[in-house]
């Protein structure tokens, strides 16, 4: 059941795990995001979309925990952790992938598992989750990195991110530098990760197909947001906002 | 929509057990003119202690202003200029780290590129 402006009627009475109220941030003295409103509820994939320079990956950066806003508050499961270190919140299940994935290109696939073990689970029971989850991950476990490619580096830099049992992720900007099959694949990954109960917030600039896994998309623009809706409403109104700016997105 | 309750749960008990406090980057922004104004008034106090001690004969008002003037200036001068340090260096080591990645994935990049090229190039 849809309300009015679109929201899911019983998903809007759970309380978010993740909360942006009116979100101010800024490079020296650029501010680049004027007062962004955003909520991610339990189980929810949350799309953030718009042009390139509107602000998403700040917006991720934000909630992350990296760039601490100059207004407004950053609410994850109902306290506020505005300022809170991004370790802090990773080790207890707010976890990023970042844009150009954030793996160690000289490590081996299983020195990077290993990496992701400070949370204290044990590497083969990462490594298994891994294997079993990405299987070319598994043929590779030897090899450097760097010499793989963007879709393996994408996968395990999820695989990572898994690692430490995430109840939330933020996902930025998955299909950077990948090919349109690759990204397909990865996100049927992204929706399994979903179906088991992680909440996603992801921002992507190329919408179609994170649109096929968002239960909520939301459109971003100039640095603020412009529509949030069901992701079939916000698709009708994605050209308008990446052509026409936030007036056009609207109507 | 699907939700996972157990996991849910644990992570809203974690974050509220979280021994952590909130703080806006405007409290960033604000210690580090403090900084500043702090060293400027210190500075401006050492020096009035300094031009004191020259102009009086009087040893003990010369060390009045000395005490009052130049010791509290320096100290405030310091202290100052510790906290603008702190906080500037703080945003500089930031974007100084962000920069270092950003360059470690273009030389990855390039690397895979380079070795793609390669592999492309019949052998002669």
């Amino acid at each position: 059941m849809t309300s009015p402006d679109g929201v899911d009627a019983r998903s809007a009475s759970v309380r978010p795990l993740l909360e942006l109220e009116a979100i101010r941030a800024a490079y020296d003295t650029i501010e680049v995001l004027h007062g962004v409103d955003l909520a991610v509820r339990p189980g929810e994939v949350m799309a953030l979309l718009g042009p390139n320079g509107a602000g998403k990956t700040t917006t991720l950066s934000v909630a992350s925990g990296v760039i601490v806003p100059t207004g407004g508050r950053v609410v994850v499961a109902g306290r506020d952790v505005t300022g809170v270190a991004p370790e802090e919140l990773s080790r207890r299940g707010l976890v990023t992938i970042p844009e150009g994935r954030g793996v160690f290109p000289n490590l081996t696939v299983k020195e990077n598992l290993r990496m992701a073990t400070y949370a204290g689970r044990p590497l083969a029971e990462v490594e298994a989750m891994t294997y079993e989850r990405f299987e070319r991950l598994g043929h590779r476990r030897n090899q450097v990195v760097g010499t793989m490619s963007g879709g393996e580096q994408q996968m395990l830099a999820m695989a990572r991110g898994l690692a430490s049992d995430p109840a939330v992720m933020l996902l930025d900007e998955l299909s950077m530098g990948l090919a349109p099959l690759v990204v397909k694949d990865l996100y049927e990954v992204v929706g399994q990760i979903a179906a088991s109960g992680v909440s996603i917030l992801v921002v992507e600039q190329f919408a179609r197909t994170v649109l096929g896994i968002a239960t909520t998309a939301a459109i971003m623009s100039h640095g603020r947001i412009v529509a949030v809706g069901p992701p079939e409403e916000i698709e009708e109104k994605l050209s308008a906002a990446y052509l026409g700016g936030e007036r056009e997105a609207n109507r | 929509m699907n939700e996972s309750p157990d996991r849910v749960q644990q992570f809203q008990i974690e974050i509220e057990s979280m021994k952590a406090k909130a703080t806006n980057g405007a409290n960033e922004t604000r210690l580090l003119v403090l900084g500043v104004v702090v060293s400027l008034a210190g500075l401006v106090l050492a020096l009035v202690g300094g031009i004191g001690v020259q102009q009086h004969s009087n040893e003990f008002n010369q060390r009045s202003f000395m005490a009052t003037g130049s010791f509290l200036g320096i100290a405030l001068l310091i202290a100052g200029a510790a906290l603008f340090i702190r906080y500037s260096l703080a945003r500089y080591l930031r974007f100084w780290l962000i920069r270092l990645i950003h360059e470690s994935h273009a030389n990855t990049d390039r690397i895979v590129e380079a070795i793609e090229r390669a592999a492309e190039v019949p052998p002669r």
